[in-house]
């Protein structure tokens, strides 16, 4: 280690330097790489250009309706077909988000899949989810996809204790079999690679790989197979230095590199069993995977799957500007969400009703001098979520006033003015004047009080919703 | 029936804690009878309360005296036709 001392000197200045080619505020705060990252692997440097991503062509997936829905009572056919409406919005006429996955399974899944593709948008493109049965290819087929992903679950424990194979052979070849009726169906196989992150990758993974190279060899690019690389537990790491099967950097580097999986085949799919679903995934789409799979605000089987909304936000600041992402679409799809009843936390990036609300009263303050010293950028016009100050004795009936018309929703003539939120108003300020308080008032709180005093707008705005 | 001025020292006298024999026409609800921010909204509020008038916000919030408060409300009262003294 380099453990020379090096002087600093003060750059003394007048004005302020805001940095603002890092974080222009119009957009969220810009992730600018210098390369190469260089990752030991088999005992010898391998090198990534990092900075590549902003070339390559990253996209978003979404498995909203796959995983997403294996963590909740199903969707309806009409909130689906919405969702997925707002999500060709929201991915915008580049195909950001790029695909999304349907059930073929029953009656509604199809119908589902037959009206979402019905409203004639070009991304996200549909494809399937089949199990690895020859025989389901007749659905896919049946749907008119030309893609679909398939279980090929590939660490031991899948292998042997859950798909009960008598050996890892008997599973490959099962698993190539199915790949071949896919390509006779002209459709082509999306690989899901269970448990990568707890799999033997030299003993089973790769050997399976190199067949899957072998046989897209001898069909048209169309039909090639692409792999999607699940870290089905949550196992994976996108720490320099972390060993395989769970480093993330290496998985990648022998996919894509001793394998010869291109890029725009391989595809990082997350779990959040460890709080590191979205850094695994930008990590993934770094050291090439091009294709990140994600859920809206992370629904998804036990904890969840990368944030969707994360995902947009990372993908804004690794290209550096929106490529027609529209994200004030975020907002509609969480008020969306919440409506049929999916409970989206407060404090939750992008989308949590206090996302950007500061308690505090000196921040507060900064807020009122210059909104970018605490807002983390222009939230009103990206996500039409204008910075907000919790309630306490210093708000003022004006502030009562402001909060309960946000809340409740109510704009132009609808709003309602401070001689209305009088008694709210009073009991804020009797919450410090007569019990002493010293802490903000939170929502959770002034919703109570909000029920309580006026049940006739509770009933008007929120019956139903909450 | 009580009158109007009567009606609105009680209102004020409530909303303030103060007795009403005290509250004069020429006292300003915020220097001489102690209105802070709060009770002003809350005067305003309980005048429409007793009238049965709905006052328009930034013109009932500009009435600083008690005399004011006076002519203010029979004026509303009266476009509004509420009757107000027997």
């Amino acid at each position: 280690m380099n453990t020379e001392r090096k002087s600093h000197t003060l750059v003394d200045a007048d004005r302020p330097n805001l940095l603002e080619d890092r974080f222009p505020h119009a957009l969220p705060p810009l992730i600018r790489l210098t390369g190469p990252v260089v990752e030991t692997i088999d005992g010898k440097p391998a090198q990534f250009d990092v900075s590549d991503v902003k070339k390559r062509d990253i996209v978003i997936t979404d498995t909203t309706f796959r995983d997403g829905q294996q963590s909740r009572p199903p969707y309806t056919i009409d909130q689906m077909v919405h969702i997925y409406d707002l999500l060709a919005k929201l991915g915008g006429p580049n195909g950001v988000i790029r695909q999304t996955e349907f059930f073929l399974y029953t009656k509604n899944d199809r119908e589902t899949l037959r009206r979402c593709r019905e409203l004639g948008h070009t991304y996200p493109e549909c494809t399937g989810w089949i199990r690895a049965v020859k025989g389901d290819f007749r659905l896919v087929k049946e749907a008119g996809l030309r893609e679909t992903g398939m279980l090929t679950s590939c660490s031991d424990y899948h292998i042997f204790h859950k798909l009960k194979f008598p050996s890892r052979k008997a599973c490959m070849d099962s698993y190539c079999d199915v790949v071949k009726a896919a390509f006779d169906a002209g459709v082509r196989p999306r690989c899901h690679l269970e448990d990568i992150t707890r799999s033997d990758i030299e003993g089973f993974v790769l050997p399976f790989i190199d067949r899957l190279m072998e046989l897209s060899s001898a069909v048209p690019d169309e039909l090639s197979v692409k792999v999607r690389l699940c870290d089905t537990m949550g196992f994976g790491l996108s720490y320099p230095g972390a060993e395989l099967p769970r480093s993330i950097p290496k998985l990648i580097y022998k996919m894509n590199r001793e394998c010869g999986v291109p890029s725009d085949r391989l595809e990082w799919h997350g779990h959040n069993d460890f709080h590191k679903v979205h850094i695994n995934g930008g990590t993934a789409w770094l050291y090439g995977c091009n294709a990140v799979n994600t859920t809206l605000f992370g629904f998804g089987e036990r904890t969840g799957n990368p944030p969707l909304e994360g995902a947009v936000m990372e993908y804004i600041a690794l290209k550096g500007g929106l490529c027609g992402i529209n994200t004030t679409v975020i907002t509609e799809l969480a008020d969306y969400m919440r409506s049929i009843g999916l409970p989206i936390p407060d404090n939750y990036p992008f989308a949590g009703k206090a996302f950007n609300t500061t308690s505090a009263g000196i921040h507060a303050g900064g807020l009122r001098q210059d909104e970018r010293i605490y807002n983390i950028f222009d939230t009103t016009t990206l996500l039409g979520r204008p910075p907000r100050v919790a309630i306490t004795d210093k708000s003022g009936a004006d502030g009562v006033a402001h909060w309960l018309n946000e809340f409740f929703g109510l704009k132009g003539d609808d709003r309602i003015n401070k001689i209305r939120v009088h008694e709210l108003a009073r009991w804020v300020i009797d919450q410090y004047d007569v019990q002493g308080r010293l802490t903000s008032i939170s929502d959770q709180e002034l919703e109570t009080k909000a029920k309580e005093l006026y049940p006739d707008l509770w009933a008007k705005c929120k019956a139903g919703r909450n | 029936m009580a009158t109007i001025e009567e009606r609105i020292k009680q209102v004020t006298a409530r909303v303030l804690k103060l007795n009403p024999e005290e509250i004069r026409p020429e006292h300003n609800f915020a220097a001489d009878l102690g209105a802070e921010s709060v009770q002003s909204i809350e005067l305003v509020a309980m005048f429409e309360q007793e009238f049965g008038i709905e006052m328009e916000e930034d013109a009932a919030l500009a009435v600083e005296t008690v005399g004011g408060a006076i002519d203010f409300i029979r004026d509303v009262c009266r476009q509004q036709g509420v009757e107000t003294e027997g």
